[in-house]
């Protein structure tokens, strides 16, 4: 098992600067995401770990290893493709056991090699020793496929598929375990468990992974900690609750769930809040602003819609008014979408059975707590 | 500093290994026919590197380097008119190759002519047969005492309906053996070409004929025109049926050179006459690459067109009757090989005065070694082809090694006894004596017949996602080992294909067999020849029908794993 740190990495292809300056440091034993849009280096990070590319510069550490001397065969990172990349003339217990095969046959001497290669190419001389055959069958339990070992990978559902891929990069015991997109190729319903799987088997060998994904949720809902990447940098990394509740950056707000970005500028200070206004609004933050112009950053749920005409403290509360353009039932949540000024705000509000829903083209009162203003 | 180390392992190794073969025995040779066509002297150039003595010789030669030999070819007569000859036999073939195979593509592609399988699978004859069979097959059916020639004349015409040791003999055996190279690409062009632009023109007023001039014809033009490229190369290159018809003469390029080398060791001037062997040949397939590289009107999408097959009564029958025509006069020569291998004696009548299996039970106690030569020599060519083409294609596939590519697509353009030569200049002499022996002829074959076999295996490397191999990597396995257990595996099927097809090829070569092989290492093909020569019909015959039939059965072989695949 092992920590994974990367100091000051940057990978150029061509003129093209891929990755920029990226510093990592996972913990051993932590469940790590790398979480951004396609094309914006998330991929080639994970690459530059498991060796299939070489940084332009920086350095990589596994365990307390520097691993740029070594190559991806010896780097010891079990990984996880995103089209699993099962190798189709194997059967599924073939897969599985290569990697204790190769092991063997770098730790045996020319005669025995010839025999390893044999059963590598062929089912017919397919004799395994023991204890190869019993590791193979634990791990093959483990993810519930040990009655599908003599199944062709082509057989089974994208969900075993799946297994089988994690099974053979566990099976090597890796000191880190890489995904790439492991979750893209399943159907929503099996998203679902297989996330619960991955998570459970994590934490059970508390095996350090990195996962690389561009869906938000899929982050949130598994890793321990988050790195969002944008454009080959690293913007912020933190704890999902962390990026959500403090995104460092506008892009943040809106990649990490949902999020009303308004313009603003600051007034001054006022009883300890800052006064920041913008179009249509004048806000009170409990946040310190770091400059004069800022994006205030306001959550959908963290905003509760009145009526135009019910009586407000504003001393407790922010109201903004607008006008109601759309509201959308969803089933527990109402969310509207506000006319404020030249903004569209969302709102996402509980809806209990019962209560009223606001029309279009309503005029009411929206208001959010002093703490939920959020000045970038 | 790093990145150098990294790279250095076993497939490095194997890269540049397989660049020193392409170096040694490809380049080199050719490089050193080069010089010799200015020295007009053998050239020892690998002696030069070892021996400080050679060295001194050939910079010798070097100072003696003249255009000489080039002056000759446009002063004196012989080499210019072998070039005028090569390139007039190669231009009519093209041409009259093209007006026969119009119709027939036509009637293949798109009309619903009968006995259109029949068709179909009778074209597939002249790819199975060596040209020198079909020229000697020529000799029986129109030679002085053939049968046609005794039917014409018992019809009324005087001497022969075609001589076959002629310039038309050559031409004959040519077209009606190579069109199937161009029948194929030419049903591919009739078959894309859009149907509603047709039927735009028939809209419009148009006759069929006019439509089929004036649209259908010229959406196939670029079909036509690159094979019409292709069969000049494969006419201009072809050594079989001019070395067995070809009258004194009638002097072509690759006869004329093959007798400078055999006859009169001539070194400066066969040297000559292979520079512009491959000049020639290089140009037309240039000009093929060129033609057909923007164009890919073989790729539509993969929705299929419909198309609206002809069937018009008087058209198709036409057509047919034609096709039939054309497609059995190769049938037709194969059978007079047949007939002729059981023949006790054939000529004074139109049939065999008798029938006897004695020509086979000779083959079979005397000529045993040429069938286990054949097979071994081009088994040895095959595991050869095999292990450069997998791992050629692995580095043009994954590593884009267009230099590779390049370097293993030359053989395309080196006729067989050009390449022939230059490996006799080349290795008759210290450090690499090697003309004379069968791993020279293994290498020769196995050069010239690698295009198809990278072609082959790289088809199977493309389909093979780089991800399945970086996981093996992933998990352990070095570059080479991974190679090994999975990427070969995987190719399996597009290195049985092209292994068939390099075994085919190799026992169906003349012109390498002819120069090379050494008589304990007579393959089948030089063994025909010989008997040929030596007027030996009977028994050439038999051998011919051995040869055949071992190709077919390879070929049913193939496709019998191919359909096995598909499954």
């Amino acid at each position: 098992m092992g920590s994974v740190k990367i100091k000051n990495m940057t990978k150029t292809f061509g003129d093209f600067t891929a990755l920029h300056d990226i510093n990592l440091d996972i913990e051993e034993g932590e469940f790590f995401a790398l979480l951004g849009p396609s094309g914006c280096g998330k991929t080639t990070t994970m690459r530059c770990i498991a060796g299939f590319e070489n940084p332009s510069s920086g350095s990589i550490y596994i365990g307390d290893r520097e691993v740029e001397r070594i190559p991806a065969n010896r780097r010891n990172c079990g990984m996880v493709f995103q089209s699993y990349a099962l190798f189709p003339h194997m059967n599924v217990f073939e897969n599985v056991a290569y990697s204790l095969n190769i092991k063997q046959l770098n730790a045996s001497n020319p005669i025995k090699q010839m025999g390893i290669y044999a059963r590598l190419l062929t089912k017919r001389f397919g004799k395994y020793p023991e204890d190869l055959k019993n590791k193979v069958m634990e791990i093959l339990e483990y993810v519930e496929l040990e009655n599908h070992a003599e199944r062709l990978t082509s057989e089974l559902s994208g969900g075993q598929q799946q297994r089988v891929a994690l099974a053979r990069a566990l099976v090597m015991e890796p000191a880190v375990l890489l995904m790439d997109e492991p979750l893209s190729n399943l159907d929503q319903k099996l998203r679902h468990s297989m996330r619960n799987t991955i998570r459970t088997i994590q934490q059970d060998l508390g095996i350090t992974t990195i996962f690389v994904t561009h869906d938000q949720e899929e982050a949130m809902s598994m890793a321990d900690r988050v790195a969002v990447m944008d454009k080959g940098q690293i913007v912020q990394i933190g704890t999902p609750t962390e990026l959500y509740s403090n995104p460092s950056t506008p892009f943040i707000a809106n990649f990490v769930g949902t999020s009303n970005i308004l313009k603003g500028t600051v007034e001054g200070e006022e009883n300890g809040f800052t006064v920041v206004k913008g179009e249509g609004f004048l806000l009170r933050s409990s946040n310190k602003a770091k400059k004069k112009e800022v994006d205030v950053i306001i959550r959908p749920e963290h905003v509760k819609v009145e009526a135009a005409d019910s009586v407000i403290d504003h001393a407790m509360t922010n109201v903004i008014e607008g006008t109601v353009i759309m509201s959308t039932y969803l089933g527990s949540i109402v969310r509207y979408d506000v006319q404020v000024g030249s903004y569209q705000l969302i709102v996402d509000t509980t809806y209990s059975s019962g209560a009223n829903i606001f029309e279009e083209g309503k005029k009411v009162k929206l208001t959010v707590d002093h703490e939920r203003v959020l000045l970038i | 500093m790093n990145r150098i180390k990294n790279s250095i392992n076993g497939l490095t190794v194997v890269k540049v290994l397989i660049y020193a073969f392409f170096g040694l025995f490809m380049l080199l040779p050719l490089l050193s026919v080069f010089i010799v066509s200015f020295t007009g002297e053998p050239t020892n150039l690998l002696g030069s590197l070892t021996d400080p003595a050679i060295f001194n010789s050939t910079l010798e030669k070097f100072k003696n380097i003249s255009l000489d030999n080039y002056k000759r070819i446009f002063s004196g007569k012989g080499y210019f008119s072998a070039l005028k000859n090569s390139l007039a036999l190669a231009f009519t073939v093209t041409i009259i190759i093209i007006l026969v195979c119009i119709p027939l593509a036509y009637g293949i592609a798109r009309t619903k002519m009968p006995f259109k399988k029949t068709i179909s699978a009778l074209c597939m004859i002249p790819l199975i047969v060596p040209t020198f069979i079909s020229a000697y097959a020529f000799i029986i059916m129109f030679g002085r005492a053939g049968w046609v020639t005794q039917i014409y004349n018992a019809l009324g015409g005087e001497g022969m309906l075609l001589n076959p040791y002629s310039m038309a003999g050559v031409v004959a055996v040519q077209v009606f053996f190579f069109f199937p190279y161009a029948l194929w690409p030419l049903v591919a062009a009739f078959k894309v070409s859009d149907i509603s632009l047709e039927e735009a023109s028939q809209n419009l007023g148009a006759k069929n004929w006019f439509t089929f001039i004036f649209v259908t014809f010229p959406l196939a033009l670029p079909g036509v025109i690159s094979s019409a490229l292709l069969i000049f190369t494969v006419s201009f290159s072809d050594f079989g049926s001019p070395i067995v018809l070809a009258p004194k003469e009638l002097n072509l390029l690759v006869v004329e050179a093959y007798r400078e080398i055999s006859g009169f060791f001539n070194w400066g001037g066969a040297a000559i006459l292979t520079v512009v062997m491959v000049i020639v040949a290089a140009f037309f397939f240039y000009l093929q690459h060129l033609y057909t590289k923007g164009k890919n009107y073989g790729s539509v999408s993969g929705k299929p067109k419909q198309q609206k097959l002809i069937e018009n009564k008087l058209l198709t029958r036409v057509l047919s009757g034609y096709s039939l025509f054309v497609v059995l006069i190769p049938l037709l020569a194969m059978l007079s090989v047949a007939l002729q291998s059981v023949a006790t004696t054939w000529g004074k009548d139109l049939l065999p005065s008798g029938y006897t299996l004695n020509h086979y039970k000779t083959i079979f106690s005397t000529s045993m070694g040429n069938i286990q030569n054949s097979i071994m020599l081009a088994t040895g060519a095959l595991v050869l082809s095999v292990i450069i083409a997998t791992f050629v294609s692995y580095f043009v596939v994954r590593q884009n090694s267009a230099k590779l590519d390049f370097i293993a697509s030359i053989p395309l353009v080196v006729p067989g006894i050009a390449f022939g030569i230059a490996l006799i200049q080349t290795f008759n002499t210290m450090p690499l004596q090697l003309t004379g022996t069968a791993v020279l002829l293994i290498i020769a074959y196995t050069i010239r017949r690698l295009p198809y076999m990278v072609r082959s295996t790289m088809g199977s490397m493309r389909a093979i996602k780089q991800d399945i191999e970086e996981a093996a990597v992933n998990l352990g396995a070095t570059p080479l080992t991974a190679a090994i257990t999975i990427v070969g595996p995987l190719m399996l099927p597009g290195i049985a294909a092209g292994s068939v097809l390099v075994f085919i090829t190799v026992i169906k070569e003349a012109s390498v067999s002819i120069l090379l092989a050494p008589p304990e290492w007579a393959p089948m093909s030089l063994a025909i020849f010989q008997n040929i020569l030596r007027a030996e019909y009977y028994s050439a015959a038999a051998m011919s029908i051995v040869l055949i039939v071992l190709v077919l059965v390879l070929q049913g072989i193939a496709s019998f794993i191919g359909k096995k695949q598909r499954l």
